[in-house]
């Protein structure tokens, strides 16, 4: 083999390789990019049921029902809509009533979320800023969350 | 007025910085090399003085510093007291610049290198440090005097009240900031045509220490992670844990570059460009962090400055390094003689997939931000991507690894091939069989027979040279060999305590047993324990194994009274093949939900990773 012929195969190896790749990510991104909505934005967006998605927003006061074997069922609002949220599993500490959370799930029906994850967050001022814009446009943000 | 001190140090150190650049370029006289190094010195010693004075600050709780006012407490222990120094923006910040400072003053030691080399390298380091002291000075200062007269502070986030946590950032940072040596190194060596073998032998002991720090500080944060946060995993494609991953997986590539580079003095052009592209990597880590751009766990106090601040020192530091890198590239005059079937070939190509892995995780977390800003949609990036392109992509170069001890250095010819060719048709046949009659699971299968295939190689490759040598310096010989056994073991243990993970959900009440598997639990008791500045609310499980008494495992939660937030602490059973790892939940009319996860062979991760830190550090001392 030529020193020339053993560069080119290494170039093709190397676009070969780098192709495939390239393939693999468009293909998955595709598969595995999750949207981010607002109880509002969810309902206006052009989700179809089994679309999975993250809700953010707070937790509405008294909607927690412990259905035992944790289960559970809460309502997420921005103030404006809702959304009921199935969950089963540990839910973290820092959930409660009334305060900030996230969650990710697969749709039930247009308002119904079957979630599999609740984030716990390391404190409570975190949301992500651009959840935070939306609430705060619906006006239910409070300040002391920062 | 312990901030006064602190912000002086502060100040003089990059005074004294600026002087050893000036007398840089006055070094025709020799009187001026005194100054050179007697600033660098005093420079390290103002900035000792800056950090040490801020520690006091935490130690003796003094609330007048606004940095201490939120973020310490009186009533913590005093650990966490000292390590509080370092668990914020500002405070992290002043940590990276100290540590900047040590490895400036600990290279001037060196003695391999030639004169002015050295010289040129230091002078880039302390331009580094110049960039970001200017970061800390005038966006993050420490040093800030409280407002409000205060006597009490506002508490340290407790979930990082942990020791996991507290050495964590240290390790981390000498690892990350060591990088900016590197680049100096390579922008000295550049500049100044002298890309020699002194000079690889030098940058490869420097870099090997900084991965190796690097490798240890994820591996510490990431077994925090494990059992602080109650998720029963050990990574979570987190944006933070990304921007680690990068300059890691780069700096790897590097490690790795330099062997090739001992042997064959080639791909030096290669070795630089990987060099400014990790410390590059690390500074698009911070900003991406810092500026809180993403949003992650892990959540620092987001400013836009400083966001500007540090993409602006970003794109200066890269832009400066690449364009020295074009202009001054050295050429060279030797052909690379690949010949395709040897270790150097494999090497080139395990490099190319390293970095294509290292690409993917970049355009995986910095999509979302993309999106948001062409369509104002927003979306995350979660673990389903990361698992279904990283590891795809890393498999060819985990193959490359498992047959690499039977490539030979310089010759196109295969080593013994035939023992190698046996052993490992022994070990897949092996693993067909057992996985055959277990439960079967394509990626469970491709992640053992790999792990086995690269120790099992190994392993023969370590008898060769023990033939060869008769255990002279076996250390020395093998080293490389052992931690690719290392790699091996953590790839199993990754494969199994993340595929073979089983997750039950119970409730139970004081006394009752619940079965899972051969194994059962019963709940003994619950007690409340107070603390200095916690609850602890205790629930007591006896593990058993059919009926036979294994251990107890405590799991709790604590109630912190300053922040007035609680926190799960999982209990954790570790056996050498399984750990059983149990979080306590709610209560409801007497019943608490439990999550117990059964992880199988997660202790391997953690041993793996210390072989090769182990055979690492062996690396570095080897002459």
């Amino acid at each position: 083999m030529t020193i020339r012929f053993q560069r080119l195969l290494l170039i093709l190896f190397s676009l070969i390789f780098l192709s495939s790749a390239i393939l693999l990510i468009l293909f998955n991104s595709k598969k595995n990019l999750v949207f981010f909505f607002t109880p509002s934005e969810l309902i206006n967006s052009d989700s179809t049921i089994n679309d999975v998605v993250r809700i953010g927003g707070f937790v509405e006061k008294d909607s927690i029902i412990n259905k035992g074997n944790n289960s559970y069922n809460f309502v997420i609002t921005d103030n404006n809509n809702k959304v009921l949220v199935e969950y089963n599993g540990l839910l973290p500490d820092l959930f409660k009533e009334e305060q900030g959370v996230v969650i990710e799930g697969r749709l039930k029906s247009d308002f119904t979320i079957h979630a599999f994850t609740v984030f716990a967050k390391h404190d409570e001022n975190y949301m992500p800023a651009s959840i935070q814009k939306q609430l705060q446009k619906n006006q239910y943000w409070k300040k002391n969350y920062k | 007025m312990i901030s006064l001190i602190g912000f002086s140090g502060l100040i003089l150190s990059f005074i004294f910085n600026v002087i050893v650049i000036v007398s840089y370029y006055y070094k025709i006289n020799q009187r001026f090399n005194h100054i050179f190094y007697l600033a660098l010195y005093c420079s390290l010693f103002f900035m000792c003085l800056s950090f040490f004075a801020l520690m006091f600050a935490y130690i003796s709780s003094d609330f007048s510093n606004f940095n201490v006012f939120q973020n310490s407490h009186s009533s913590k222990p005093l650990l966490y007291k000292i390590t509080g120094t370092w668990g914020n923006h500002e405070g992290s910040m002043l940590l990276w610049l100290l540590i900047m400072s040590l490895y400036n003053v600990f290279f001037s030691f060196n003695i391999t290198l030639e004169d002015h080399v050295r010289k040129l390298t230091i002078v880039f380091q302390s331009f580094l440090y110049l960039c970001f002291s200017l970061f800390v000075i005038l966006t993050s200062n420490p040093f800030l005097v409280n407002s409000i007269d205060s006597n009490e502070g506002l508490g340290l986030n407790p979930i990082l009240q942990d020791p996991a946590l507290a050495i964590h950032p240290p390790v981390l940072y000498i690892g990350y900031v060591g990088f900016s040596l590197i680049l100096s190194l390579a922008l000295a060596g550049l500049i100044l045509n002298q890309l020699d073998n002194l000079w690889i032998q030098v940058i490869k002991r420097w870099a090997m220490f900084c991965w190796l720090m690097l490798t240890g500080g994820i591996a510490l944060g990431s077994y925090w992670a494990y059992y602080e946060l109650g998720w029963g995993g050990w990574w979570f494609w987190d944006p933070v844990e990304n921007v680690s991953l990068m300059p890691w997986i780069t700096g790897l590539a590097l490690v790795h570059s330099l062997m090739i580079t001992k042997q064959e003095q080639l791909l030096k052009r290669w070795v630089v460009f990987l060099s400014i592209l990790c410390f590059s990597l690390s500074i698009l880590g911070t900003f991406l962090v810092r500026s809180g751009i993403l949003t992650s766990v892990h959540s620092f106090a987001a400013d836009a400055s400083r966001g500007i601040f540090i993409l602006i020192l970003f794109l200066t530091i890269t832009g400066f390094s690449f364009i020295i890198f074009i202009l001054k590239s050295p050429h060279s005059n030797k052909q690379i003689n690949l010949l395709f079937i040897n270790k150097t070939s494999a090497l080139i190509i395990n490099n190319i997939v390293m970095l294509i892995a290292c690409i993917t995780i970049l355009l995986g977390t910095i999509y979302p931000i993309i999106i948001e800003v062409l369509t104002n949609k927003r979306m995350s990036v979660g673990a389903p991507y990361y698992n279904s392109t990283v590891l795809p992509i890393l498999l060819p170069g985990f193959l490359i690894m498992s047959i690499a001890p039977m490539l030979s250095w310089q010759s196109n010819k295969l080593d013994k091939i035939k023992n190698y060719i046996y052993i490992l048709i022994v070990t897949s046949i092996l693993t067909l069989l057992i996985t055959y009659l277990t439960k079967f699971n394509i990626w469970g299968f491709t992640g053992t027979i790999l792990g086995l295939w690269i120790i099992a190689a190994s392993l023969l490759s370590i008898l060769h040279n023990c033939l060869k040598y008769k255990f002279k310096k076996f250390f020395i010989y093998n080293n490389a060999l052992i931690a690719h056994m290392g790699v091996g073991i953590m790839i199993i243990g990754i494969t199994f305590s993340s595929i073979f993970q089983t997750k039950n959900n119970f409730t139970i009440q004081t006394g009752e047993i619940v079965n899972s598997g051969q194994y059962s639990l019963q709940l003994k008791n619950l007690k409340i324990e107070e603390k200095n500045n916690f609850q602890e609310l205790l629930g007591i499980f006896l593990l058993h194994k059919k009926n036979e008494f294994l251990t107890t495992i405590k799991s709790s939660k604590r109630y912190y009274y300053v922040s007035k937030v609680i926190t799960t602490e999982a209990g954790i059973y570790h056996d050498w093949f399984q750990d059983f790892y149990l979080v306590l939940g709610n209560e409801k009319n007497n019943k608490w939900s439990i999550t117990i996860y059964h992880n199988p062979l997660v202790s391997f991760i953690w041993i793996g990773v210390m072989i090769m830190i182990f055979s690492g550090m062996v690396g570095i001392f080897k002459r």
